[in-house]
């Protein structure tokens, strides 16, 4: 029986360490000031978060640029995944790693070269370059995770639809994409959170008149010390999990099409 | 399909990926490299020279490599009962649902939760007061300290999930044999889950380094800008100082430290069976 | 006192749904006990329970008289040889065997002298320095073998431990290991669903129907007397015909199957008026009807065997299989035939509800 306790505890101590921090974060924003336990409770912070405009304009901004680099990224890793699993070719295995690279180098590297490239072009628009480096950014999980999912597809489908008579790209939208719906819109999800999350590049290319929502937290946390940081992170999980049931339910409404 | 028109097919597919990813991450960082490389009269490891010699890229270069390794093996440390636990719990599948939290938190979310904690009115402070154990509240934040506990939080699941991973591939016949000859349950984890699970070690360890080397934000916020690491000194080289030369100098030394360890992890993974 | 005892051993993963309730068996020394089931019946339960691997919810297990029902597995002292063989991949053969024999804290000489004897009871001397990468499956398993033996066990304990080798290979091992567990003199447990493995290899045979023992006997018993349905069926007896029992003595009984009468023996649980049910074997048949049982049918098939062809045979309602050497009297399909049969070799059971 002694073994069972020392098992007990370690998990709780380590669960304790990993989620603990996460915990207290979400009572303190029920506090009249961020300590805790929480003093006089009030849910004021959040109603207050939310009418902060440079808050509501952030987040509108880190919603426009996650959505729109995700679909860039999906537009260029689908067909790059389909073409790594449906065919062996010479270099192939070259081309699988110049897909994986921007995994390998550092965020902040990658926007710290980026931001040394646009510069040479004068006035190189701030959004434009937001959008390409978050795209970079995204492109290996939108060809590794459509990839994954490609790799349980039989092509034989495909086979059989052209040898029919189905022209090939017909047959790739409606006999490959709706059969790794599953993969792909898990691509998107994970995409869109490292967009949406996303400092080290953001930071590197922002520009006056963009804000993104994790940067205007940094700005903030930097003059003020108050709850609504907190009010707004529990806001935003809420936000990340709604995205995930969302995009869980349209898997599930998908089964019946 | 014919030949020719296969091929031509297939690079249509790739050629859009290509070459984005070339433009826009080979490109910038060749720019970087060749940058670093000259000075006034051409080639030049001058800028090499000049950061080196300076203690501020002296005390964040070692401070990022001691502070990689210490994460590591922390990582390692806790990591190993951890996961064995896990593995063979009931609720396991839970438990690493809940291991994966951290990973899904924005970073910013992640950090400030570390500063109602650690901060100089926060919840150990509190307690170390309240216990009697300290009259002033300890400086927790800033300090190297801050910065371990809070990117062991952010990679010890990369870990966690290595190491399961890989004593998953171990059969649990194996572990029983090694208890019906004898060996009691711990004599037969280190005899054989130990063992049989070092290359899921590795790679966690390979991960969990990188990670740790590389991470910006976390450090921004726990360090702040007296304790430096590389990444944010390059940060502060680049858009407070505007010390390009220099901060071009840090960027390759990260870009090339990186590299350099996932060769690594590339021809480990190429040995395991 | 017998050997092994296990007393009333009730086990279950959930817990309205038993896999053993109330089992209980007795394995004498030195015997070869085999365990003999289909898939699912909870052979490979037994053997884990024993081993000490499952916690009962019920019962005891007894080894010369000293109660193991709590006891840690490492404690046991009992040989565990795998379906899988679970040979530790990084040791080598050498220190595979080494293992046991460490934890028991031999001297390094001891160590080496009975690795090597165990190593040549195996046939496997020379092959210490390989890793289990690096053996064949007979090799593989004799390794696990020699592992389990080497420690000088109380029990061996083998779950079908040939099920992954093929079919010439099986042979082979079949023989070698009644001959090691002769010279070893070992008490051994096997588990398995090969019928004819089980009757090779046996002193005597369990039959495990979804949890609960139906038989248990020599291997000559079960075959010539099995006590139900569920044996007579798991040891290749065929449904001959389905009838009502119209008279019956001490030892045999009489059906009417359709327009004849057949005697056959009696069977556990048959009442005079029930439906029963008549079994044989397929290769109990005679051409002529000199036999007491004459049957009346006609060849649906014909099926090539080589000394032998198997025909499939109607009679009215049944169909039954017919194994003939090949000699005089060759039948074609389409024809019908008269049979014979023996009725000490027939057996009735009373017809499931």
């Amino acid at each position: 029986m002694k073994k069972l306790n020392w098992s007990l505890l370690i998990i709780i101590l380590v669960f304790l360490f990993l989620l603990g921090p996460l915990l207290i974060l979400f009572f303190s924003s029920f506090g009249e000031t961020l300590t805790f336990p929480p003093r006089n409770l009030t849910i004021a912070w959040y109603p207050k978060v939310i009418g902060m405009r440079f808050f509501r304009e952030a987040f509108k901004t880190s919603l426009i640029l996650g959505f729109g680099s995700t679909l860039a990224a999906l537009f260029l890793g689908i067909p790059a995944a389909y073409a790594l699993t449906r065919f062996s070719f010479i270099g192939k295995s070259v081309i699988e790693n110049v897909f994986t690279s921007p995994l390998i180098v550092p965020a902040l590297v990658i926007g710290f070269s980026l931001l040394r490239f646009f510069v040479q072009f004068g006035n190189f628009p701030i959004l434009l370059g937001l959008f390409l480096g978050h795209t970079v950014l995204l492109f290996p999980y939108t060809v590794r995770v459509t990839s994954a999912s490609l790799k349980n597809f039989d092509f034989q489908i495909e086979e059989a639809a052209i040898s029919l008579g189905a022209p090939p790209l017909k047959s790739f939208f409606y006999m490959v994409l709706p059969n790794i719906r599953v993969g792909v819109l898990s691509a998107f999800i994970l995409s869109f959170a490292t967009s949406f999350n996303n400092v080290p590049v953001s930071l590197m290319l922002t520009g006056p008149g963009m804000v993104m929502l994790p940067i205007q937290m940094l700005t903030y946390m930097e003059y003020y010390y108050d709850p609504s940081i907190a009010a707004l992170s529990v806001l935003i999980m809420i936000f990340i999990v709604l995205i995930t049931q969302i995009t869980e339910r349209l898997l599930g409404l998908s089964k019946y099409l | 399909m014919i030949g020719k028109l296969r091929v031509y097919r297939i690079w249509l597919l790739i050629l859009p990926g290509f070459i984005f990813v070339c433009v826009l991450l080979f490109l910038p960082m060749a720019h970087i490299i060749i940058g670093s490389l000259k000075g006034e009269e051409g080639w030049t490891f001058s800028n090499y020279l000049r950061a080196f010699s300076k203690s501020a890229f002296q005390i964040s270069y070692i401070r990022t490599l001691k502070l990689g390794t210490l994460i590591t093996v922390l990582a390692i440390v806790i990591g190993y009962p951890t996961a064995y636990i896990v593995y063979r719990s009931k609720w396991k599948g839970v438990m690493m649902s809940l291991a994966l939290i951290p990973l899904m938190t924005t970073a910013v979310v992640r950090t400030f939760a570390w500063f109602v904690v650690l901060g100089r009115n926060g919840l150990i402070n509190q307690v170390l007061k309240s216990l009697g154990i300290i009259e002033s509240s300890l400086k927790l934040l800033y300090t190297e300290g801050a910065i371990v506990v809070g990117l062991l939080q952010l990679f010890f699941p990369l870990m966690l999930f290595s190491l399961i991973s890989s004593m998953e591939n171990i059969s649990t016949d194996i572990e029983e044999a090694a208890r019906s000859l004898g060996a009691t349950p711990l004599q037969a984890f280190f005899a054989i889950t130990l063992p049989l699970s070092m290359d899921g070690m590795i790679i966690g360890s390979i991960l969990v380094f990188a990670g740790s080397i590389s991470a910006y934000t976390t450090p921004a916020i726990l360090g702040g800008t007296r304790v430096l690491m590389l990444s944010t000194l390059l940060y502060q080289r680049a858009m407070t100082l505007m010390d390009w030369n220099g901060a071009m100098v840090i960027a390759v030394v990260m870009f090339l430290s990186t590299l350099i360890i996932n060769w690594l992890l590339r021809r480990l993974r190429r040995e395991m069976p | 006192m017998e050997y092994l005892e296990l007393i009333n051993l009730t086990f279950g993963y959930e817990k309205d749904k038993p896999v053993l309730n109330n089992f209980s068996l007795s394995v004498s020394k030195g015997d070869f006990f085999s365990i003999l089931g289909p898939s699912g019946c909870g052979k490979t339960t037994i053997i884990r329970t024993i081993a000490g691997f499952l916690e009962l919810r019920a019962g005891k297990i007894k080894l010369k008289g000293r109660d193991y029902t709590y006891m840690p597995p490492h404690n046991r002292n009992f040989g565990l040889v795998y379906q899988s063989y679970a040979l530790f991949p990084h040791f080598t053969v050498f220190q595979n065997l080494a293992f046991g024999l460490k934890i028991r804290k031999l001297s390094e000489k001891e160590i080496h002298q009975k690795i090597i004897s165990a190593l040549i009871l195996v046939n496997l001397k020379g092959l210490e320095k390989r890793y289990p990468g690096q053996l064949s499956g007979g090799q593989k398993q004799r390794v696990a073998l020699a592992r389990a033996l080497v420690v000088e066990p109380d029990l061996l304990l083998l779950d079908e431990p040939l099920s992954n080798l093929d079919a010439k290979l099986r042979d082979t091992m079949r023989s070698e290991l009644r001959r090691l567990q002769k010279e070893v003199g070992i008490t051994t447990i096997y588990v398995t669903h090969d019928l004819v493995e089980a009757l090779a290899l046996s002193d005597k045979i369990v039959i495990i129907n979804q949890g609960k023992p139906e038989q248990i006997g020599t291997p000559e018993v079960l075959f010539y007397n099995p006590k139900s349905l569920f044996v007579a069926n798991f040891m290749g007896f065929q449904e001959l015909a389905r009838g009502r029992v119209i008279k019956m003595n001490e030892r045999m009984v009489e059906m009417q199957v359709e327009d004849e009468v057949l005697k056959a023996r009696r069977g556990a649980g048959v009442n005079v008026g029930s439906i029963a049910i008549l079994v044989n074997r397929v290769g109990s048949f005679e051409y002529s009807g000199k036999q007491e049982n004459k049957l009346k049918g006609r060849i649906i098939s014909k099926i090539f065997q080589g000394d032998t062809a198997l025909y499939f045979v109607s009679m009215g309602e049944s169909l039954f299989r017919v194994e003939m050497p090949l000699g005089s009297a060759l039948w074609k399909e389409e024809d019908t035939i008269v049979l014979g049969t023996d009725p000490n070799l027939c057996i009735a059971f009373p017809a499931e509800e």
